[in-house]
């Protein structure tokens, strides 16, 4: 017997980043290869004509995961019902722009989006933010949507640790699905902190931490974490666009292990409201490890923090901190 | 244990197809969720960098069946090993140039590059070919790779295929995965015929024909010909950018259901080389009806071809014969 189909809202849909991940959830890798998906796309009204032709593709590819598709730029009408939604919509910085400026129109935006998903998403909607300032628009987000369960509102980090397994495993030339349980902490932004300490390797015999097979702290502590801060820009120096390919397989990633549950042994980072573990401000949208289980996050506990990573924990909570009072200025 | 893993080579990988392309081969969209693969990525020298951005991102990705990426300028090394070559590569139609012009330059590259993957490729390498004029290339890439069987050369009209169920699916109002053994005969152009005379569509009470549910002969022998064939065409109109999607995704289609076999009672279509099946000239590669078992190709034989459908057949087959003698003519 079939599933009944899942209803999961992508924003921002005629972009880069809507184009690759739409292929994605219709092939199941987000939510599985049973689960059946109607898939609501909003985009706003310049990008109407183009938002119309990735629901021709959609249809044109005939997948059989695919139940539907609504295609609109009206926000109720996007999030009418729905069970997932991506967030990728947003106001992409422009040149001349100043922090404050791009603050300004994403928190306005994910004001309004928060009020459209509160009233018109099913009452359990699982949120993912992915337009940048991530964690701080997820927070407007939350602030403005009461109803919808804080737990429930998270922010994409998984990406950054998606880059951190990748560096790893390129530095020890051993494949990526034998890393796991590297840590991003804190903000999507430049400040995230890459943490290898609990971080380990599957060899043929055993788990090997990730610090002493690599055997160089410099390395670690240094240049591992400035590549993965800075991978958002090489690649947009390379490709002249920036990482969508990679960004929609990690938003997939981050949907499919919250929903379907991490494996045994693995954590992922999430950015997801803070409750004070590992001495965070309560009330931000931070980055930490977690399991996943039952369709629900938590975070894993009682990792030790050297002092090292106390400076980067404190450092990007910091910055979290700066961006919420931005924000709020930005609303008064 | 694990499977050893197949090489697929893309061509063109930095553009448009490649991008939506490889994150789908890399999470087993194409060979299947238990299949890992190493890509192989080829563009020319002006594309380097952008093809490295796209090495990057998959290895960013972290994607647990991807086993290794070469991305790579040089034919090469792009080409050894593979077990199936996905080219995409070729050179668009720009305004002003005359289809001689799009015809001359791209006989060139599959001229080479046929010669490059026969002497490199794995035995047995399956070949697609999606650059148009899709068909031709293949023609030409089969002709200067007299080592690669012939059965292993095809072109990819999965997309139009695909299409036609779409539009089936949307008039009847029914799920994409109820319609079936739609056929496009032909070429993958404007003179391609979508035909539905043994198409069928699951219902409650059993598989219906399709042209018996649509009861509108007018509309299947005009309008939805016409939406099939110039539907790559809406697609430019709405997005601006041509439909790499829908042509990445039915590529999978292509290979998977090639490789993996097509399910009991289900045909696709494909571009294969001619055997004078149906009457269609032998000597061409034109898009029949298939089924695939155990990685091999066989045209349905004993349709029954009506007095309609017998022109379109022959309308595509000339223009296709007229390809050929054009492609020829490049070449001397």
């Amino acid at each position: 017997m079939a599933k009944n189909p899942v209803r999961v809202l992508v924003t921002g849909a005629a972009g880069q980043i809507g184009y690759a991940i739409v292929p994605m959830i219709a092939r199941g890798v987000m939510l599985g290869p049973d689960q059946p998906v109607i898939l609501h796309m909003l985009g706003i009204e310049p990008a109407a004509e183009a938002l119309n032709g990735v629901k021709m593709e959609l249809i044109d590819a005939a997948f059989p995961l695919l139940k539907g598709v609504v295609a609109t730029t009206d926000a109720q009408e996007a999030c009418k019902d729905v069970n997932i939604a991506i967030m990728v919509g947003g106001f992409p910085r422009k040149e001349g722009m100043e922090r404050k400026d791009v603050m300004s129109k994403n928190v306005s935006i994910y004001k309004a989006q928060a009020s459209a998903l509160e009233k018109h998403a099913a009452s359990d909607v699982k949120v993912l933010v992915v337009a940048n300032p991530a964690n701080t628009n997820a927070l407007i987000l939350k602030e403005y949507a009461p109803k919808i369960p804080e737990k429930n509102i998270t922010c994409l980090t998984r990406l950054d640790h998606n880059r951190a397994l990748g560096q790893i495993s390129e530095k020890l030339n051993v494949h990526v699905g034998d890393v796991k349980n590297v840590i991003i902490w804190g903000n999507h932004s430049s400040t995230q902190y890459p943490d290898v300490n609990h971080a380990t390797v599957t060899t043929s015999s055993e788990e090997k931490p990730v610090r002493e097979l690599v055997a160089n702290d410099q390395w670690l502590n240094i240049e591992f974490i400035t590549t993965v801060q800075q991978r958002g820009a090489a690649i947009i120096k390379a490709r002249k666009l920036s990482s969508a390919l990679s960004a929609a397989s990690s938003a997939c990633d981050h949907i499919r292990d919250w929903v379907l549950g991490t494996p045994k042994g693995t954590w992922v980072s999430m950015g997801v409201y803070s409750d004070g573990s590992y001495g965070i401000q309560k009330g931000l949208i931070y980055s930490f490890p977690v399991t996943c289980e039952k369709g629900q996050w938590s975070i894993v506990q009682g990792l030790k923090i050297d002092e090292f990573s106390r400076g980067k924990l404190d450092a990007t909570a910091k910055e979290l901190i700066e961006e919420k009072s931005l924000a709020y200025s930005c609303l008064n | 244990m694990a499977k050893e893993p197949a090489r697929v080579l893309v061509t063109g990988a930095a553009g448009q197809i490649g991008y939506a392309l490889v994150p789908m081969i890399a999470r087993g969209i194409m060979l299947g969720a238990d299949q890992p693969v190493i890509l192989h990525l080829l563009d020319i020298p002006p594309a380097a960098e952008a093809l490295n951005g796209v090495k990057m991102e998959l290895v960013d990705a972290a994607f647990p069946l991807l086993k290794g990426v070469v991305a790579t300028t040089d034919v090469v090394e792009a080409c050894t090993g593979v077990n199936i070559a996905v080219m995409v590569g070729g050179f668009p139609r720009k305004e002003g140039m005359e289809r001689k012009d799009v015809m001359t330059k791209n006989v060139s590259i599959y001229r080479s590059q046929a010669s490059a993957l026969e002497k490199h490729a794995a035995p047995n390498c399956k070949v697609l070919v999606v650059a148009n004029p899709a068909n031709t290339n293949a023609l030409i890439l089969k002709e200067f790779a007299p080592s690669i069987p012939e059965k292993n050369i095809t072109c990819l009209t999965r997309l139009d295929h695909n299409r036609a169920l779409g539009q089936v699916s949307e008039r009847l109002n029914v799920q994409v995965s109820d319609v079936k053994n739609v056929i496009i005969w032909g070429n993958h152009s404007s003179s391609q015929y979508p035909d539905v005379n043994h198409a069928t569509v699951k219902t409650p009470s059993g598989e219906k024909g399709v042209r018996e549910l649509v009861a509108d002969d007018a509309w299947l022998n005009g309008e939805f010909i016409s939406i099939v064939q110039q539907r790559g065409a809406a697609i430019i109109k709405a997005r601006k950018l041509s439909s790499a999607l829908s042509a990445a995704s039915s590529a999978c289609d292509h290979i998977r259901d090639w490789v993996l076999g097509t399910p009991e009672g289900t045909w696709v279509s494909m571009g294969v080389y001619s055997d004078g099946s149906y009457d269609v000239p032998p000597g061409l590669i034109f898009s029949f009806p298939v089924t695939c078992q155990h990685g091999e190709w066989k045209i349905v034989q004993g349709l029954s071809i009506d007095e309609f459908s017998r022109k379109k057949l022959n309308a595509t087959a000339e223009e296709l014969s007229e390809e050929k003698a054009l492609a020829y003519s490049c070449l001397s």
